[in-house]
């Protein structure tokens, strides 16, 4: 027997059911006439061969059963009147349904979006072949453990030439001018530039998809360019002939050797419009102690990490030997992958515990409904029962009825998922690394509904059991006779309290993070970063030669400061509170540290200034002068110092007018002692030293970051900025403008995106408990209804049945407190890492957190109360 | 209901449907009546189990329906066997008189001393 024709009689019988039953119906009919007319014609009369017809062939209506039980679609059909039942009965508890499916959409829509964002940040691993192999390599120094630096030129030649264990080192100039302008369809434009070696594309296994690759002989700052897909559409509107032709950039014609494959981004630096030869040449600064580029490195395939780290550190000894003045440099070699992401992996372990938190909640509240619902309804079904309703149906009747919200709940889910990934994605721009790339996934949608349908068993499952197992007599003599019920009544309070207790968990840790960001805001950095606009200005090194530069940017800064409502403007090589930049050390020439055999090196933050910065950022100078119009090329060097590298450097004696060794390049005189300002967001202080970019433009073009303070707002300044600009050089580009705030503020990014789905997350628990109190003391009031409307006829007072309904909802959500600070102590290690300042188990956070929580229960109380006491005795006692 | 008739043995009711229909086409009403009179009245098929085993022939893809006119102008439902029907037939025919040879040695068995 072959089971097409089965499946196809089955299918077919399905589809045309009602015709199926007609010709049922017709051959029964004739089978009868038949049997009748045989009776006839052995003599009866017509009523009575009908009779005997009838009685020879049996119960018809129970043959058509059988007859339908044989065409194999019964199951089929069942379920489908018990999927059209529940959705009559659905819609005729409206409520109950809208509140079942949402709280279930949010669940599995809240998980989906996070399970998806998790998974495209941690799980996936980096789009490139054998992601496995790739490392990152940091240089570090052995007298300053976690102190990772990037890479020196001949350290890198050196990893590059000498270590089996790495198939292939690249390196990217950190440090280099990381943009370019170009002549772009709507005038100069800049884009992001990468200086590579050569074997960056071997690292990466990746290819041009046009053109060839770089050569090792072109590390010499050849001028080479390789365009990112999207630049070459953007630019040559995906000519193929663009390859050989020249792209001319910052005003120097460069040859474009390829184009990279559509979607290829570096794993760092994420999209960059071109990749050009690095300078390693001779015209570099190649010592041993300039740490200046981010190395990259794949294992050699079968080589484990620890075999290359050992092979590393044997040649990091022999290196120290080479390079005395480098001798404490050490290097450690880092999963690529782990480089990348590691920074966020904490605060989306936060959000999957978060979530998994609101998924848990969900469930309990889903429970917590069903229950209800399912006491609700003992009535209906011991009424069903005693009836003969089998009770195999009832409970796959009661099944489907889960099923059918889950399946509701998991669609609008999906719904859910779409906005809150399409939220993630614009939260977290910017502090979590391949957000981007978030989709949402085949499996990611068959979790979900693996989580729907396994909520639907376990909730349906229950009450289902529990309606079919009851003794039909009991509940209909029971029901209006309950008091607060025994067993199912404690079930349901504990719901409650392991909902609260979980609102209360996600509660504090949100709070914890508010209070760390509110704290960080308030954190001194040493700047007025309030109403300053802030933009990178480039000038291009064909167009403007060192003396040009030094002019340009005071001339800039003064014709800007004309500009009604400027304060002050002015220019530096990284802004402060940004994070640390061109740390170099420093040793004293003159005063106590002075003379010794070793000079005794400081390291500070070596800064490059122009126009009238200082004042700018509202530096306060403490000692001496700033920079001004003398400070020249021609003059001798001089450096504005920060306050603690004046004391470290000179302790204990007048700063002004001593001598240092800046970087053992150069001397200088100290001029000037301003305040110390922040070096990263979270308010560290570090040392700093000052130069006039007039004097030091001949190093190098260093692309000064220009700001400009102003009595109003910031960004208002930007068009009149612009017009200034154009005024002096209409081919510059005006990039990446931003308000101090908004610039110093992406260090807290990552706090911030964590913070927001944190609350977010807060929100929905705190409306998932105070969801389930209100359900619960609703259904307590009306079970108590009877006992309440006695009290009330006996004469008691409104106020204490209120505060009866109150006291029980309070003492739930106490319970919850309590229960949830347990839980709040439990998660403080995963909060530990993000939190500033301010401990994970901080009292008044604590506090408040329990406080929101009693005035939200206290309002889900109050509703059900208030109904108590409006219940007319009359009524309630009659209406049994 | 007289006597001397019997009721179908188990099982057996689908292999004397499938016989019925190996002569020629015929309703329900003709199989039962067929069945009945080639048992020479012995069978009386049971009209509750007929149409719900016609049903599941169908599904087995044993036989196949049609709607035709009887010779008194009646729409009947016409059953008709399919090759795979044929075969099936054939597959019963032999397990049935395997089994009915079984059936008669055990009644014709004598006491003949325990020699196996």
């Amino acid at each position: 027997m072959s089971i097409i024709p089965d499946v196809l009689e089955r299918l077919r019988a399905l589809v045309f059911r009602a015709r199926e039953e007609r010709d049922m119906d017709e051959e029964i009919q004739f089978h009868l006439e038949m049997e009748a007319a045989q009776h006839r014609r052995s003599g009866l009369d017509d009523e009575e061969a009908r009779r005997r017809g009838f009685v020879a062939f049996g119960g018809v209506e129970r043959i058509k059963e059988d007859i339908r039980d044989a065409r194999g679609t019964r199951l089929v059909e069942d379920t489908a009147g018990d999927v059209r039942w529940s959705l009559r009965t659905l819609r005729r508890s409206p409520r109950f349904a809208i509140v079942a499916v949402l709280t279930l959409a949010i669940g599995i829509g809240g998980t989906t979006a996070v399970f998806s964002a998790v998974d495209a940040v941690l799980l996936q691993p980096l789009p490139y072949a054998q992601p496995g192999q790739l490392v990152r390599l940091y240089q570090y120094f052995a007298n300053k453990a976690d102190s990772r630096t990037f890479v020196t030129g001949p350290h890198f030649r050196a990893y590059q030439q000498q270590l089996a264990s790495l198939a292939a080192v690249a390196a990217i100039n950190t440090y280099g001018e990381t943009g370019a302008d170009i002549d772009g369809p709507d005038g100069t434009e800049r884009i992001r530039l990468l200086p590579i070696t050569a074997s960056y594309f071997d690292v990466l296994r990746a290819r041009p998809a046009m053109g060839h690759a770089f050569e090792p002989r072109d590390e010499d700052g050849a001028p080479l360019v390789i365009l990112s897909h999207a630049l070459w559409e953007r630019e040559f509107a995906g000519d193929p002939t663009a390859i050989g032709r020249t792209l001319t950039m910052d005003g120097v014609p460069h040859t474009i050797a390829g184009v990279m494959p559509a979607g290829f981004t570096d794993p760092i630096a994420g999209a960059v419009d071109a990749w050009v030869p690095i300078d390693l040449g001779p015209s570099q600064d190649l010592g041993p102690d300039n740490h200046f580029l981010t190395v990259l490195a794949r294992l050699t395939p079968g080589t484990p990490l620890t075999r290359a780290q050992a092979e590393l550190d044997a040649l990091g000894m022999s290196l120290a030997k080479l390079y005395p003045d480098a001798k404490n440099t050490r290097a450690v070699l880092v999963p690529l992958k782990d480089d990348v992401v590691g920074p966020s992996s904490r605060a989306l372990e936060l959000m999957l515990g978060a979530v998994g938190l609101v998924l848990l909640l969900v469930c309990v509240n889903i429970a917590n409904l069903m229950l209800v619902r399912g006491s609700e309804r003992a009535r209906e079904f011991a009424l069903r029962s005693a009836l003969g309703a089998a009770r195999v149906r009832l409970v796959r009747q009661l099944l489907i009825e889960s099923l059918t919200l889950s399946l509701a709940g998991a669609i609008v889910g999906l719904v859910v998922a779409a906005i809150a990934m399409k939220l993630l994605v614009v939260l977290g721009a910017g502090s979590i690394p391949r957000l981007a790339t978030l989709s949402l996934d085949p499996r990611v949608l068959t979790f979900s509904l693996v989580v729907a349908t396994a909520s639907a068993l376990v909730f349906g499952v229950a009450p289902a059991r529990r309606a079919a197992s009851a003794q039909p007599a009991d509940v209909l003599r029971e029901y209006g006779h309950a008091t607060t019920g025994g067993a199912q009544g404690r079930l349901r309070s504990g719901l409650v309290v392991s909902q609260v207790a979980l609102a209360f968990v996600l509660l504090a840790g949100a709070g914890v993070l508010l209070a760390s960001l509110a704290r960080l805001r308030d954190v001194p950095l040493g700047i007025q970063n309030a109403h300053v606009l802030t933009f990178d200005l480039n000038l291009p090194s064909a167009r403007y030669d060192s003396t040009a530069r030094a002019r340009f940017y005071e001339e800039f800064a003064r014709s800007v400061e004309h500009i009604p409502g400027v304060r002050a403007a002015g220019g530096v090589s990284k802004l402060p509170a940004t994070g640390t930049f061109n740390t170099w050390g420093n040793y004293a020439l003159t005063g106590p540290l002075a003379g010794t055999s070793r000079p005794q090196w400081v390291d500070a933050e070596e800064r490059v200034v122009s126009g009238d910065y200082f004042r700018a950022l509202g530096i306060p100078v403490l000692e001496g002068r700033t920079f001004d119009a003398h400070d020249d090329a021609h003059a001798p060097r001089r450096v504005v110092v920060s306050r603690s590298f004046a004391e470290r450097l000179f302790p204990g004696i007048d700063p002004l007018g001593q001598r240092l060794n800046v970087a053992g390049e150069f001397d200088a005189e100290v001029i000037g002692v301003v305040a110390d300002v922040a070096v990263d967001p979270e308010g560290e202080e570090a040392p700093y030293v000052y130069h006039a970019h007039a004097q030091f433009a001949g190093d190098r073009n260093w692309a000064l970051t220009q700001v400009v303070s102003t009595a109003g707002p910031a960004d208002a300044l930007e068009s009149d900025v612009r017009r200034a600009l154009a005024a002096l050089d209409p081919q510059l580009v005006m990039y990446h403008p931003h308000t101090l705030d908004d610039v110093i503020g992406q260090g807290s990014a990552q706090r911030l995106f964590t913070l927001r789905v944190l609350m977010a997350f807060a929100a929905v628990a705190l409306g998932l408990a105070a969801l389930g109190l209100f359900g619960v003391l609703s259904y307590t009031v009306k079970l108590r209804s009877r006992e309440i409307g006695i009290r009330m006829a006996l004469g008691a007072e409104g106020g204490a049945i209120r505060g009866m309904v109150l006291r029980q909802g309070l003492t739930l959500t106490a319970l919850g407190v309590i229960i949830g600070l347990v839980g709040a102590f439990a998660s403080s290690r995963l909060l530990a890492s993000l939190v500033f300042h301010v401990s994970p188990l901080d009292p008044r956070v604590l506090s408040a957190a329990a406080a929101l929580m009693v005035i939200v229960a206290a309002l889900a109380a109050y509703l059900p109360a208030r109904r108590a006491t409006r219940l007319d005795p009359r009524m309630v006692l009659q209406g049994e | 209901m007289s006597a001397d008739r019997s009721d179908l043995l188990q099982g057996t009711l689908e292999m004397l449907v499938l016989k019925t229909l190996a002569l020629e086409p015929m309703h329900g009403w003709g199989i039962s009546q067929r069945i009945q009179q080639l048992s020479r009245d012995v069978f009386l098929v049971p009209q509750g189990s007929l149409y719900p085993a016609l049903q599941r022939m169908k599904r087995k893809g044993w036989i196949r329906s049609e709607w035709r006119t009887t010779e008194n102008n009646r729409r009947a439902r016409y059953y008709e066997l399919t090759a795979a029907g044929r075969r099936q037939l054939d597959v019963e025919r032999s397990t049935w008189a395997r089994t009915s040879a079984a059936v008669n040695w055990i009644l014709d068995a004598r006491l003949a001393g325990a020699t196996t």
